[in-house]
């Protein structure tokens, strides 16, 4: 037991402890205790990190006197939940899960129920309790919801955590179907993520399909990448932003596994840095290049034709008049049979005739080529519309769009197609550009000429983990009780329901996990909407840009102290216990909803107990429990993380069955053709890029890129990461040459603008960055209190324009193209003239 | 047998995360402003014959010109010399080196002349120049003192007026443990182990792989050792 120093010097003055020391003056009293202290009173506990950052890491947390007081790296079970050998798992953590303590403890955490009593936004709050803020709410949304119609209420979790019942759509999903109020996510991550996942269901899952739910989305075990002859980090600062992924990648190349790391960005970030080769790409021109590396592919013959012919819809014909897949009742309309009508066809090389794609007879189906059908009409090939589509895009035509050397261009495809496996690993990044869907399209394609699709060490993996397996697929269920149903309304789509009552009004919100009024694109566009409101709740823990806005602000827990489950982006369980008691007046978002709900009458199904809720998902002792998770008890599942039962690493696709209208890849997308997009061909970017008008009064690509001082919003504002980033300032990355142009010197405060609106920051003149491109971290703050940026914030120049593409894809039908934004930026001394 | 602790850090696989530094921070109670352990981001090379000093850039900007350039990363903390200048010229020998190699203060007799400041050339020596302030309110990390033949070697809030550095963990490698910045980096960038066995992995990586020194010429003989950045297989188009 620590002495106190003012007991120390109490008693030495006293004359009872002999120090030893024969020193004068006080400053020499000022020692450590000098009895040997006995080791205090410690427990560890074991959770998951379910903060937004997809790295799911597992905690150990030292706890002393009831405070936590360490949070480092826990270890993982070896075998999966039935006892099968799994990975060796190394543990893992980063320095923000190290700091996890400082969200926990931090000074300015919100500490009891508010109410607003001043201007929206004015931040001007009085202390309520909760029992009259859970009175406020339930009373507040049965009006709203009885004058403006059930969807008036949106409900609005979002991915701050990925945890099961205190996450995405978590408790708050459950609450807004047994209240019919709308839902904002449903785990899709439309604010940004979801352009590629879509893509995912352009050839690989069938939207239409309902086992597929809406969407399906799937990717290879991180630890897969270690497989790959040549691996490509595409727009994924992997080094930075998923740290522990990094260990496995760079232990393959050391032992000569891997032969090439390639990274495709135009930053030269920690991961470009240690990278074999570097592509700076014109940002938003991704398309192009694949299309390049395709186009090589096909001229050099450089593709898997057994892959192709056997798993692909390769081989089948198209109709020449709707560009439809070609049916056997196009070429045999006498045909009664519903199944024999809506066969494909091929065309068999051996006696040249056309036939069903599954024809006992077919000897070799051809993979490229026109035939003719009648005397009137000849069709071609999937693969052959493919070669059509792809042959403008030469590595010199290429090099025009993608500003990379066309000598880069045909390295680029060498290294992905000369070697096999080899892997592609997209950041998120990738998906916030408008044309993100059809970037995927492109890799997914290329992949699937190369016959990577399904094989260890190769696939395009954008996320991987839990979430996407079928762990959870009593989820659905718990979310639904006696079938009570949200409405489903995204972020995208949120503005257009508050401002113009469309696709119906919504006059009300609870945001919880979700910084909406500062993380969601269009920002100005989202105060506008959110000042119109009638009423608003916030959960959080942080006074957040979106707790400014709120009528009711209620205290929320960080997860040390309320149980839960964690398998987002490992394919782990990893039990959550509550390990310190809920400090000041925070409660659990179940805690939180289940009062409002008890007030609002439908209290009975918020009775459950955090474990009861995760016996019930993971369907425990059940035998029709998903097989990924059979086997398991909560017993078990509090004793350690153990991996889903899946083979490790695990290889989506491996049996080569795909949920799609054929079974097989559907690189040829009929849903697409109303958009002009059935194949990968490139598309301009909707707003950054040089052909747009606009580009004469904005001519850089302003991205908003993830720092590893942060994860989005969250740690923003957190002393030990704050101090070694800059004090927590946000700056712009500008390359020297563009800063010259418009006399802007390193550290000179600038005024970042477009039509949309502005920000102010200090530049920060770097290399690092493609002249023509700039950057400012995003997650930064901008509240009354804290501002990390001089004025405004990154979202204030970013749009809501929506891909209508992806409006085929239910789950991931929208996306905020943040990165594809144009500014112009110009100094901002003071006294200086503005025209 | 006695062991001669070392630690070789690849740079190869550090990608300047600062996952060890606020590890090292939380685990030792560092006041705000203080690192026993920082990343400096320099280039591959940078101590090469003939290569330019690297100039002071904030982190993470790279050297050259777009888009030719070089970025490495060297976390630094106290390199634990087999002849340390500060134990050389502390005049009451509060900084001691232990047989096995790790050097530490005595925060009991440090009388903070600072004077192992100047003899210090790695310049990882920091001072309570007043009463700390602390991301917390209450002490974290490993939360009590530790006693090395009597000297207190760790103790959670280091009175004022005393220097502090890098302790090796000495608490930890004492139990069998690893200092707290290998146990943590996620990259798997450091290993610790025994220099005076040649068949430890950490005297196998060195040899193996050319782990150097920093500031080798001095003679201080440090205890850590770099892997330089080696890319084989990179590619200039």
């Amino acid at each position: 037991m620590r002495v106190d120093r003012r007991e120390f010097l109490a008693s030495f003055f006293a004359g009872s402890a002999a120090s030893g020391i024969g020193l004068t003056g006080l400053r020499y009293f000022e020692l450590a205790a000098v009895a040997a202290p006995s080791a205090p009173d410690e427990k560890v506990f074991r959770t998951g990190h379910s903060n937004n950052c997809d790295g799911a890491c597992g905690h150990e947390v030292r706890v002393v006197n009831g405070r936590v007081t360490f949070v480092g790296p826990a270890s993982w079970e070896k075998t999966t939940i039935d006892g099968q050998a799994a990975q060796d798992f190394s543990p893992r953590i980063c320095l923000r899960g190290i700091s996890q303590m400082q969200n926990t403890y931090s000074p300015d955490r919100i500490k009891y129920p508010y109410r607003r009593v001043g201007e929206r936004g004015s931040g001007e709050f009085e202390r309520i309790s909760w029992d009259e803020a859970a009175t406020t709410i339930a009373t507040k949304f049965q009006e709203i919801q009885a004058k403006f119609g059930k969807p008036a209420v949106w409900i609005a979790p979002y991915s701050g955590s990925l945890s099961l019942i205190e996450g995405d759509p978590g408790v708050a999903g459950r609450f807004a179907g047994v209240i019919g109020a709308s839902l904002g996510d449903g785990m899709a991550d439309n604010q940004g993520d979801s352009a590629g996942p879509s893509a995912f269901n352009y050839l690989l899952f069938d939207p239409n399909d309902p086992a597929n739910n809406g969407g399906a989305l799937d990717g290879h075990e991180y630890t897969d990448f270690a497989n790959a002859k040549v691996l490509f980090l595409w727009a994924n600062n992997l080094a930075e932003t998923a740290i522990p992924d990094w260990r496995y990648i760079s232990a393959a190349r050391a032992r000569g596994d891997l032969k090439k790391l390639v990274v495709i960005d135009p930053r030269y970030t920690p991961t470009a840095a240690a990278a074999d080769v570097w592509a700076p790409i014109r940002p938003g021109t991704d398309s192009a290049l694949i299309d390049g590396m395709i186009n090589w592919m096909i001229k050099n013959k450089h593709y898997n034709e057994d892959y192709l012919l056997k798993y692909t819809v390769a081989p089948f014909l198209i109709n020449p008049k709707t560009k439809a897949f070609l049916r056997q009742a196009d070429v045999h309309p006498e045909l009664k049979d519903d199944a024999a009508r809506a066969k494909y066809m091929v065309f068999d090389a051996d006696d040249k005739t056309v036939k069903p794609f599954d024809s006992p007879d077919l000897k070799t189906a051809s993979l490229a080529g026109t035939y003719q059908i009648d005397g009137a009409t000849a069709a071609t090939t999937a693969f052959q519309a493919l070669v059509a589509a792809i042959e403008p895009y030469t590595p010199e035509h290429v090099a025009e769009i993608t500003e990379i050397d066309a000598k880069l261009v045909v390295r680029l495809a060498e290294l992905y197609a000369e070697n096999s496996p080899a892997a592609i690993k997209c950041g998120f990044g990738l998906s916030h550009w408008y044309r993100g869907d059809l970037t995927h399209q492109a890799l997914l394609t290329m992949a699937t000429l190369a016959g990577n699709i399904g094989v260890s060490g190769g696939g395009v993996t954008i996320f991987s983990g839990g979430l996407t397996s079928n762990a959870f697929s009593n989820l659905g269920n718990w979310l639904t009780p006696d079938d009570l149903k949200p409405s489903s309304l995204m972020p995208m789509d949120a503005c257009a329901a508050m401002l113009d009552g469309k696709p119906y009004p919504v006059r009300a919100a609870w945001f919880t996990i979700d910084n909406w009024a500062q993380q969601m694109s269009d920002r100005n566009r989202v105060l506008k909407a959110l000042g119109s409101l009638d009423f608003i709740v916030v959960s959080d823990y942080n006074f957040s840009a979106t707790a400014e806005m709120a009528d009711i602000i209620l205290p929320s827990c960080t997860y040390f102290e309320k149980t839960d489950l964690l398998s987002s982006a490992n394919y782990y369980l990893q039990y959550m216990p509550k390990i310190i008691e809920p400090l000041w007046e925070s409660k659990s978002e179940l805690d939180a909803f289940a009062m409002v709900a008890n007030k609002m009458g439908v209290g009975k199904y918020f009775t459950q107990s955090p474990d009861e809720i995760i016996a019930e998902v993971l369907a425990f002792g059940d035998p029709k429990a998903p097989d990924s998770v059979k086997g398991a008890t909560l017993e078990q599942v509090k004793s350690g993380a153990y991996h889903l039962n899946v083979p490790t690493p695990y290889v989506p696709f491996a049996d080569k069955k795909f949920a799609t209208k054929s079974g097989r890849i559907e690189f040829y997308v009929e849903a697409l053709l109303p958009y002009d997009q059935e194949l990968c061909g490139y598309k301009e970017p909707i707003e950054a890029i040089p052909s747009n008008p606009l580009f004469k009064r904005f001519p850089l690509v302003f991205l908003s890129t993830h720092t590893r001082f942060r994860t989005h919003s969250q740690f923003a504002n957190l002393p030990w990461l704050k101090e070694i980033n800059n004090q927590g300032q946000g700056f712009l990355e500008i390359n020297p040459t563009d800063a010259a142009r418009r006399g802007i010197g390193d550290g000179d405060v600038v005024r970042i603008f477009n039509d949309r609106g502005s920000m102010k920051v200090r530049a920060r003149l770097t290399e690092a960055i493609k002249p023509g491109v700039t950057n400012c971290y995003q997650g930064g703050w901008a509240t009354r209190r804290v501002k990390h940026y001089l004025e405004g914030h990154p979202n204030n120049l970013t749009h809501q324009i929506a891909n209508p593409a992806q409006s085929i894809v239910p789950t991931f039908s929208s996306n905020a193209a943040y990165y594809d934004c144009l500014v112009e930026v110009e100094s901002s001394t003071e006294g200086a003239n503005h025209a | 047998m006695l062991k001669r602790w070392g630690m070789v850090i690849d740079q190869n696989k550090c990608v300047g995360c600062w996952t060890c530094a606020v590890a090292c921070k939380s685990i030792n109670n560092e006041p705000l402003g203080v690192h026993w352990n920082r990343v400096l981001t320099t280039r591959p090379d940078e101590d090469a014959p003939g290569k330019e000093p690297v100039a002071a850039t904030a982190i993470d900007v790279p050297h050259g010109e777009f888009p030719d350039l070089e970025l490495a990363y060297q976390p630094l903390a106290c390199q634990h010399c087999t002849d340390a200048p500060c134990r050389r010229v502390c005049p009451v020998n509060a900084t001691f080196r232990r047989d096995d190699g790790m050097v530490l203060i005595d925060f009991e007799r440090c009388i903070g002349c600072r004077t192992c400041f100047a003899a210090c050339p790695y310049g990882v020596r920091t001072f309570n120049w007043q009463r700390g302030q602390y991301g917390s309110d209450f002490e974290v990390g490993y939360g009590r003192d530790y006693r090395w033949n009597d000297r207190l070697v760790f103790t959670p809030e280091r009175p004022v007026g005393v220097a502090e550095k890098c302790t090796g963990c000495v608490e930890r490698i004492d139990n069998g443990q690893e200092p707290m910045c290998v146990a943590v980096c996620p990259a798997g960038a450091r290993v610790f182990g025994d220099l005076g066995d040649p068949d430890s992995e950490i005297s196998f990586t060195i040899k193996q792989q050319g782990g150097r020194q920093l500031l080798a010429d001095l003679g201080t003989g440090p205890g850590v050792y770099y892997l330089p950045v080696s890319r084989p297989n990179k590619e200039h188009i």
